[in-house]
């Protein structure tokens, strides 16, 4: 069958019996067996003389198994470094082990004339290799050879005349030249990471002026020396699945500070292709960005065309090939607090293999498009939540259409032609949420919208297998069932509801999205009315750097807060953390989603922790509230006290946490509940993350977070999946 | 209400409790009241009569660049305009608080009457009532506008075809913008103004050389509703070049710093007009030579997708979306 395996064997019971433990103790290392199902037919003498594989049925049932991509595993790794093999640093060489999967798969079920490997028929060699089951190669559907199989080429204004364009393309990037290397899911844009000067021309190049890239290291001791690594980052940078690992830099960073500016940690992975291997063998630097090839918002590039086209002016040179990316895949990115991995992003390596919840889910079927920011989408079908590859930013056109295309894609891997139900997200002006309709009516399916921060909740309680719980959920941005905006939200879930129980003061945002980009803005708004001076002077003399049209805009701000002319509420977390950034004077405009809040941990983490502040929870209008305009006035006076930044950081960040947690043991304890969530892009902060952890265990309860999903939006199509499935199960 | 309103809040208001309540919507198969176009018109012999009414309150009566006067008559003279149809007479109703400051009325009746001279538009009937102080803030002046046009020849807002190009005939979000900025005491020290002004100079200019396939003045909502309004109604999309839509300097600081998209706001001496793309360079030349249509531009071209596209100059393409009354945040 197209999407199971079928073993037809003879023999004693005892026989079949001691098989089948086998096969689940000595399975293929990237194999996961959901099920075995077996019937036993009685014969009488042995029919059976040789082992044949059929050819996959294209018939299926149940779900499908759509496997991720795996890195160069070490034999093949082995085979490429071997002077003698016939593979010698060959880049593309793959097995059964390893290898693209998802990303060349075009339809089901996963065979090679159904993936872009199409275009490459196997020479004899490789023949012989892919029919003999005693190979490594035995049906590995992405094998191939430098004969037979795909082949780099290295291009500027034409392709460049040499034998060896990896090895041309290594001397390049060493000269300070930017690359873009086409890789197996995705184009990376690639340049040293210890030349100050070239990361800054592929900063003004990309239009990203501070937004940290990811690095790539030959290996381990590479990487050590410019962070640090854990046993269980360890595990993570050389697992199969290889994601971008969130490090700490270390004491002796060797690398351009321009790499990850203001932060104290770094985007981190090891060589996952062929064509990775190959090239940082070659090269002699420690690491070299390896960046998503994409205008800030779009989707990379895949075709060669595009990246030669969307590319010219910022790579000097395209390091190419010519196998078609059937899938889009970005990298994925974990990052780790207090030993306990969260996904920042859960993609290449991991997508789309589902998550399973058939305990929930009975036989609904859904699509879940997310939200619109860091969307991914899902597909719920029998029991089991496709979530998608990474997606991007839908209020893109073109990270719109890449949205419509993978859905359309996705919908045909898992075999999924009807579905019952179309989720979204409450945001009316969502754009992923006028598609929501527009799916409802192809499919004459039912649209259930999910409050954002209830889908977060829903995805964590998934993720730690619990039922019940109060739940943090910490972000930006979402819309709330009261049409104002939330992001830092104690919700009491059960079942399909939730209730609001607390949250951080609703603040006025001046001038709505402006807000989030100057977050001066915030501080304004959140100190007005309780600062006792004068807040214009004040204004003027420390932040009129902050407004791009300076002392003008801080008069006009202030009006605005007045009259209220697009002034929308927020309860967002990370709203009050940028004001405390800005406050700090750490950072005064986000250039990239969570600039402020990251570089302010960043600050923290530099602190002794001497400094502590204290905070307030007041109950008001049937919910607890925590004051944070009292934190903000609290951080303006430790600053006139003339305290260290690093501590004021550390002890506002400490308080907007414990405050968090104070009221969800509240409300715990007015439900009666044992189990305390965190949830939200904010969880993604170490500090915070560990000083609720301990506030609440000190005070009896149970703490889950995220470990196999994403606290921040990327799991949002998860939860709303659960939504869909506590609904119509 | 907030800055954009006219935007899908108020689209619900009228399909739900007006229009389902209204069962005489059309006369001789003409545009009719769930067309939901500028005006509506009736077929009468080889013509068609062409009406429009406009109810107007506006807060400051008087601002820089106009009063209430002249956007009730030149509101109403664009109504019809936009419909293709030659503007002819207004009627004019007004409301009145007791107590309103003669000068200011005669000031505001001095205004309409430019307009109308300007135009060649009379004001041939009209009604004026006074309330009692407390019940009315001020003054309200409704405005029912009349004109002709040859039969089957009226421009609608849903005549897009992919293909055809787009004009805008000058500057967005002035009329808004100064409106805004002037209400709400900001105290700018801009020379902000209003661009409200009649523009049948420019559609009976466009209409000569031929070609319009629609056309919509972009008042409530701005560019943003109308231009997906007409996307909208035509079953087509659009794609834009964001770096030829001009918006005056002043416009944009007062934009950046409220955080107030000056595609959401409203204008009120500007017109959209689709044109077959062979006529398009023609139009443009005819429009320029017009009055208030000096800078116009050609902004962009229909597709057969649905959405109102913007490309800027940094490459990347993002959707224009019709306006909300009140705008939640959603940047993360
Ligand atoms: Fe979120
Ligand atoms: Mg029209
Ligand atoms: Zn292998
Ligand atoms: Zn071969």
């Amino acid at each position: 069958m197209g999407n199971m395996v079928e073993i037809v064997l003879e023999g004693s019971h005892e026989g079949i019996e001691e098989f089948i433990e086998r096969l689940k103790k000595d399975k293929p290392p990237i194999s996961r067996i959901n099920s075995i199902k077996k019937d036993i037919f009685e014969v009488n003498e042995a029919s059976f003389t040789e082992f044949i594989i059929k050819e996959s049925s294209s018939s299926s049932s149940g779900t499908s198994v759509i496997p991720a991509d795996v890195a160069t595993c070490s034999s093949c790794l082995e085979e490429m470094m071997d002077e003698n093999n016939r593979r010698y640093l060959y880049p593309f060489t793959a097995c059964t082990d390893c290898g693209p999967r998802f990303t060349v798969i075009e339809s089901i079920p996963y065979d090679r004339e159904r993936t872009s490997m199409r275009d490459f028929p196997l020479c004899s060699s490789c023949m012989e290799e892919y029919l003999n089951p005693l190979d490594r190669r035995y049906h590995a559907e992405a094998t191939c050879c430098p004969i037979c199989g795909p082949k780099p080429f290295l291009y500027r204004d034409g392709i460049l005349k040499t034998h060896d364009p990896i090895k041309m393309a290594a001397e390049l990037l060493d000269d300070g030249s930017i690359l873009a290397v086409k890789g197996i899911g995705g184009t990376h844009l690639v340049c040293r990471a210890d030349d100050d000067e070239v990361v800054k021309r592929l900063r003004s190049g990309l239009g990203r002026p501070n937004q940290p890239f990811a690095c790539m290291s030959p290996d381990l001791e590479s990487i050590e020396s410019y962070a640090s690594i854990s046993d269980v980052e360890e595990e993570a940078l050389t697992s199969r699945r290889r994601p971008i690992v969130v490090l700490k830099k270390s004491r002796d960073y060797c690398l351009a500070p321009s790499v990850a500016p203001g932060l104290h940690n770094i985007g981190v992975m090891l060589p996952y292709s062929g064509l990775h291997h190959v090239l940082l063998r070659y090269t002699e630097a420690p690491a070299y960005v390896m960046t998503s090839a994409n205008r800030p918002g779009d989707p990379m590039f895949i075709e060669n065309t595009e990246i030669i086209g969307g590319l010219q002016g910022i790579a000097d040179y395209f390091l190419l090939h010519d196998r078609r990316i059937v899938n889009r895949c970005d990298d994925s990115v974990v990052r780790f607090r207090g030993g306990e991995m969260a996904f920042i992003r859960r993609s290449r390596g991991y997508a789309p293999e589902p998550y399973e919840i058939p305990h929930v889910a009975g036989d609904v079927s859904a699509i879940c498009l997310g939200p619109e920011l860091d969307v991914t989408f899902s597909v719920l079908k029998g029991g089991q939540c496709y979530v998608s590859q990474h997606i991007g930013n839908t209020s893109r056109y073109d990270t719109l259409l890449f949205l419509k295309d993978a859905v359309d894609y996705l919908m045909g891997i898992t075999g999924t032609e009807d579905v019952d139900v179309i989720a979204c997200d409450l945001h009316p002006q969502f754009l992923t949420t006028s598609y929501a309709e527009e799916l409802a009516s192809r499919f004459s399916a039912e649209v259930l919208r999910v409050q954002h921060h209830h889908a977060h909740a829903l995805a964590l309680m998934l993720d730690a297998g619990v039922d019940e719980c109060i739940c943090i959920a910490a972000d930006g941005v979402g819309y709330g069932d009261d049409g104002t905006s939330w992001g830092g939200e104690i919700l009491h879930c059960h079942g399909s509801d939730y209730e609001r129980l607390g949250s951080l003061m609703p603040q006025r945002m001046p001038g709505g999205d402006l807000a989030t980009r100057y977050p001066a803005r915030m501080l304004l708004s959140m100190l007005r009315g309780r600062y006792e001076g004068d807040l214009q002077e004040l204004f003027s003399e420390r932040y009129s750097d902050y407004f791009p049209h300076g002392e003008r805009e801080i008069g006009v701000v202030m009006r605005q807060l007045e009259s209220g002319l697009n002034t929308g509420i927020s309860t967002g977390t990370g709203r009050v953390l940028d004001a405390i950034s800005a406050a700090l004077r750490i950072c005064g405009v986000r250039t990239y989603e969570g600039e402020c809040a990251m570089k302010l941990e960043s600050e923290a983490f530099r602190a002794s922790g001497k400094l502590s502040m204290p905070f307030e929870v007041k109950e008001k209008g049937g919910r607890y509230i925590l004051d944070t305009s009292a934190i903000l006035l609290d951080v303006m006076e430790l600053i006139d006290r003339g305290e260290d930044r690093a501590e004021i950081a550390h002890a506002a960040q400490k308080a907007v946490a414990e405050g968090l947690a104070e009221m969800a043991v509240l409300a715990a304890d007015d439900a009666g509940v044992k189990c305390i969530g965190g949830t939200g892009g904010v969880f993604y902060n170490e500090a915070i993350s560990l000083a609720v952890r301990d506030y609440v265990t000190e005070r009896g309860y149970r703490f889950i977070q995220h470990r196999n999903s994403c606290a921040g939006d990327g799991s949002v199509s998860l939860g709303q999946a659960v939504a869909v499935a506590l609904r119509y199960r | 209400m907030s800055h954009g309103a006219g935007g899908e809040v108020m689209q619900d208001l009228i399909s739900d409790i007006i229009l389902s309540n209204i069962h005489n919507t059309r006369v001789n198969g003409g545009v009719g009241l769930e067309d939901l176009d500028d005006g509506a018109s009736i077929p009468l012999g080889d013509y068609e009569i062409v009406i429009s009414t406009d109810g107007h309150t506006i807060d400051p009566l008087f601002f820089p660049g106009g009063d209430i006067g002249r956007i009730a008559v030149a509101g109403t003279v664009n109504d019809i305009s936009v419909m293709g149809a030659r503007p002819l007479a207004i009627a004019n109703a007004m409301i009145i608080s007791e107590g309103f400051p003669g000068e200011d009325l005669e000031r505001i009746i001095k205004s309409m009457d430019a307009v109308s001279r300007e135009t060649g538009v009379s004001i041939v009937t009209g009604d004026t009532k006074v309330m009692e102080q407390g019940k009315l803030d001020r003054m309200v002046i409704t405005t029912t506008g009349i004109g002709v046009v040859g039969r089957g020849e009226t421009v609608r807002d849903s005549g897009l075809r992919p293909g055809d190009k787009i004009i805008l005939t000058g500057s967005v979000g002035d009329h808004g913008m100064a409106l805004m900025a002037f209400r709400e005491g900001f105290g700018f020290d801009t020379d902000l103004e209003s661009d409200v002004a009649p523009v049948w100079g420019i559609v009976e200019a466009a209409l000569n050389v031929g070609g319009v396939t629609a056309m919509k003045d972009p008042t409530r909502g701005g560019i943003a509703n109308a231009l997906n309004e007409m996307a909208d109604k035509s079953g087509v999309g659009m794609v834009l070049d964001e770096d030829s839509i001009p918006v005056r300097e002043e416009v944009k600081a007062v934009s950046e710093m409220l955080g107030i998209d000056p595609y959401e706001v409203a204008n009120e001496g500007k017109v959209i007009i689709g044109v077959d793309p062979e006529y398009a360079e023609d139009v443009l030349a005819a429009v320029r030579s017009a009055p208030y249509g000096e800078e116009a531009r050609i902004i962009g071209e229909v597709t057969d997708d649905k959405h109102v596209i913007l490309e800027t100059s940094l490459g990347g393409r993002r959707i224009l979306e019709a306006p909300v009354a009140d705008p939640v945040p959603r940047v993360c």
